[in-house]
């Protein structure tokens, strides 16, 4: 984190609201790809981002460090998508392949798009949002850690599993296209 | 190479997202170029990563979306007032937090101190009091040529310990802040330190500024100061004109109080002073305290001290300067007009001497003038006196001023007797007094019942206080003797080794009273069974006398069926109880023994007069069949019982209808009305068909 970002953290901690505005500006979009790693639902996920930045606002001062804020608004971010989508679902989304493979296998003319999808959805919440912020925002590695608040060099073995899994399952699909 | 296998998935992902170094990078090729099934993966990875690339791009937030963004957090957290949001920010900032902390903190302080009445009078270094401009004189002079902050606190706080006139913060305040200009380059204070500082006491910055200006001066004069500074110790100065008056007192502890008043007179004549009082008092364990004041010249006061101290153990001392030279002055002046006032009246009296009531009145304003002047020569004699010499009292006492001369020995006895005749020991007694038996106080009782109590309090000679005690003791039964000693010194407290010890009189409080409200020490209670009840307790009664028994209570009965019993209850002195229980057989059957004894083993109790109860009860059997038994009786029972259960019946009914009938009768008469209002209206009915007929 520069200085510049950190003294825009600090400003937006201490109220100065054009400061945090701009934190909406250039953050807001990595939050969107949190909300939709967990939600795959684009509606939702922009309802998640507007109640996480308001209340990011409400509860600034509870963070001491400004190097921490992205990590914090990510974690808010997490938890209110998460509330959502178990309300939405009581049930959690089956992880167990072979009932996915059976609708995969009914389904007549998969396009690849809903397969890429389905391939996600099956993914642990974690390797979604990798997927998502890398795939969305194009961030470097560097920064989605700072957004997960990881810790250093962790992301490049969750993206490789998470790509490799994907990879796996999308085969005969990825088959068809070349 | 086999790493890069199994680590293809990360490999693969890193690389296509740009992330490997330009060595792993390397690596990772070469494999490429040698494994297969490494390029089939890669193959395959580049293609999901272009898919990917392709519909995640869809779903990703679209362009407007930071503006749609902005601008619903505008809507949801509207801006609030800037003063509220200052303060809502200020507030959840810790730092403010913790001066508000540090305020709060510092105002209880504050408070605390007002309440307390440390009053700021006492904290000003007031003009009269020279020693605390001294002290402080010395804290600018140090800090001046030494310019060293810490030696000259040091310095300061020590005559400030020793004068307990000026409070500690203030005192701290003004030399911590005096020195600035020389010592705050090395040694920067924090801002809020400093802020603090200011708040705690705002007035010092005042002091300080003038301090400072003090300060400024002694820098740029540095020996000119200096003189000045050394000036009050030694050479005349602006100090010599100014009336000081100057007194000291002091309390030694010293070894002998003669040689102490000896030694304090030669010092005295040493520094030209003399001894203007002295007393002494001799303690009753042969100490001497008293007090000597001599008058020693100003000048010498410190040195004469100083030779005090030699003198003994050091208990306090206080050192006060009163300033009197405006007062002095003033009556000077005051004086100088009272005499102009005389020279003119004087005049007056001389040049217009006619009317003689102006004379008179004239003569009247002379005289009081004079008075007058005459008064303030008086004061001002008596403030040259006071600043000639200063006064020095000095209190004295020898070591071990608490030994206690002598011990006595207080003897307190309590002794309570039981007698069968209380009068007559309660004389006896009385005759014991003699000059060394001295009766105090004395009393009989008696109340209506016959209860008989006396006592006796007297006052015995030592020597003789064993042989009375022995001698009352014989004379009844001793129910309690206490003895109860005391050693109490005199003239001091503590441990006197060598203090002789002394016998007091003893003091003897004697309470009599009758035998008969003593607890016996046994109480046995039987049954005798005879055929001639009254015959036996007779017999009963001369067994008993013949064993000095007395006879308590008594009593006979006969019941209805012929059955007859007699109680009597009586008590004899131990020694003889076995013996009547003895005899008691020859009266009939005993039966029914219990004998229940209360052993006292602490007691002076002589066991062989104390007394036993024994209540004996003397019965015979009664007709066999009774009144309440057989045919008739059961017959009589039986109809009886009949009859009252007929009555309770009849009762209940009673019962029963007292609460039925007021509900019948009421619900009747509301039938009664209802039918009479039903008829009426059938009638005009009727009768209005009549009229409709009509």
């Amino acid at each position: 984190m520069d200085s510049n970002e950190h003294a825009i953290y600090r400003a937006a901690i201490h109220g100065d609201r054009e400061a945090f505005e701009m934190i909406i500006r250039s953050f807001s979009r990595n939050l969107f790809a949190i909300a939709y790693g967990i939600l795959q639902n684009r509606e939702e996920a922009e309802d998640v981002v507007q109640d996480t930045l308001v209340k990011a606002w409400k509860s600034r001062w509870r963070v001491r460090d400004p190097e921490k804020f992205p990590a914090w608004i990510s974690t808010i971010a997490r938890h209110r998508a998460r509330d959502l989508a178990r309300r939405r679902r009581p049930e959690p989304l089956p992880h167990d392949f072979e009932s996915s493979e059976a609708i995969d296998a009914n389904r007549e003319n998969p396009d690849l798009n809903s397969e890429v999808q389905s391939a996600l959805s099956q993914l642990p919440e974690l390797h979604r949002m990798a997927v998502t912020l890398r795939y969305f925002e194009e961030l470097d590695y560097a920064a989605i850690e700072q957004t997960l608040g990881l810790s250093n060099g962790a992301l490049r073995g969750i993206l490789g599993r998470a790509l490799g899994l994907m990879r796996r399952k999308l085969k005969p699909a990825l088959a068809s296209l070349t | 190479m086999s790493t890069i296998h199994e680590q293809i998935d990360e490999l693969l992902a890193a690389d296509l997202h740009g992330e490997l170094s330009a060595a792993e990078r390397e690596a990772f090729h070469a494999h490429l170029v040698d494994c297969a099934e490494c390029r089939r993966a890669f193959q395959e990875e580049k293609n999901m990563h272009k898919v990917l690339n392709e519909t995640l791009s869809d779903k990703k937030a679209d362009p407007a979306f930071e503006q749609r963004m902005v601008s619903r957090f505008r809507d949801r957290v509207p801006q609030r007032p800037g003063l509220i949001q200052l303060v809502t920010n200020l507030a959840r900032l810790r730092a403010v937090q913790l001066t508000a902390a540090a305020a709060l903190l510092l105002s209880m302080v504050q408070m605390g101190r007002m309440l307390t009445g440390e009053s700021l009078s006492r904290t000003l270094p007031a003009d009269d009091t020279s020693t605390v401009s001294q002290s402080v004189a010395a804290n600018l002079f140090d800090s001046g040529a030494t310019k060293s902050a810490p030696g000259a606190r040091r310095e300061s706080l020590a005559p400030t310990k020793t004068n307990n006139e000026v409070s500690h913060p203030d005192q701290f305040a003004v030399v911590s802040s005096a020195p600035t200009s020389g010592v705050l380059a090395q040694n920067p204070a924090p801002p809020p330190a400093q802020d603090k500082a200011e708040f705690q006491a705002p007035r010092t910055k005042a002091k300080v500024a003038e301090f400072k200006d003090e300060q400024a001066k002694t820098d740029s004069a540095t020996t000119v100061a200096a003189s000045e500074m050394e000036a009050p110790a030694s050479t005349p100065s602006p100090l010599a004109n100014r009336k000081l008056v100057r007194n000291a007192t002091a309390e030694l502890e010293v070894g002998s109080f003669e040689e102490a008043i000896q030694k304090i007179t030669a010092f005295a004549a040493e520094d030209k002073g003399y001894v203007a009082t002295s007393s002494s008092e001799k303690q009753a364990n042969g100490k001497l305290r008293g007090q000597i004041i001599v008058k020693v010249l100003p000048d010498n006061l410190d040195r004469f001290l100083l030779k005090l101290r030699g003198l003994g153990e050091l208990k306090n001392q206080a050192l006060t300067t009163e300033d009197v030279t405006k007062q002095y002055f003033d009556t000077e002046s005051r004086l100088k007009n009272a005499r102009l006032m005389e020279q003119r009246l004087i005049e007056i009296l001389k040049t217009k001497s006619k009317d003689v009531a102006d004379l008179l009145e004239v003569e009247k304003e002379l005289g009081r003038v004079r008075e007058e002047i005459e008064t303030m020569q008086g004061e001002l004699k008596f403030m040259d006196s006071q600043v000639q010499f200063a006064t020095v009292t000095v209190q004295l006492a020898e070591k071990n001023m608490n030994i206690p001369a002598a011990f006595l020995l207080k003897e307190r006895a309590q002794l309570s007797l039981y007698a069968t005749d209380v009068e007559k020991s309660y004389n006896e007694i009385k005759a014991l007094a003699s000059a060394k038996v001295q009766i105090t106080n004395a009393q009989i009782n008696r109340d209506n019942t016959g209860r008989v109590s006396a006592y006796v309090y007297m006052l015995i000679a030592p020597e003789e206080s064993e042989a009375i005690i022995t001698r009352v003791k014989a004379m009844a039964r001793v129910e309690n003797f206490q003895v109860q000693t005391e050693r109490v010194s005199q003239g001091g407290d503590g441990l006197g080794e060598n203090a002789k010890t002394e016998r007091d009189k003893v003091t003897l409080n004697i309470t009599i009273s009758r035998d008969e409200q003593e607890q016996s020490l046994q109480q046995t209670s039987l049954r005798i069974r005879s055929s001639e009840v009254n015959d036996k307790t007779k017999q009963l009664r001369e067994l008993a006398e013949k064993q000095s028994g007395r006879i308590r209570s008594s009593s006979f009965s006969r019941d209805p069926n012929g059955r007859e019993s007699a109680n009597v209850s009586l008590r004899v002195p131990m020694k003889n109880y076995s013996a009547l229980m003895e005899s008691l057989n020859t009266l009939g059957k005993v039966e029914n023994v219990s004998v229940h004894r209360d052993d006292r083993p602490n007691s002076q109790v002589n066991e062989a007069d104390a007394p036993a109860d024994i209540s004996i009860q003397v019965y015979s059997q009664g007709n066999i069949v009774s009144e309440e038994t057989g045919v008739m009786a059961t017959l009589r029972r039986t109809i009886g019982q009949g009859a009252g259960a007929l009555m309770w019946s009849a009762r209940m009914i009673g019962v029963a209808l007292a609460f039925v009938a007021p509900w019948a009768l009421a619900l009747i008469g509301v039938g009664w009305v209802m039918r009479r209002v039903s008829r009426a209206r059938r009638a005009r009915k009727e009768r209005a068909g009549e009229d409709g007929a009509k």
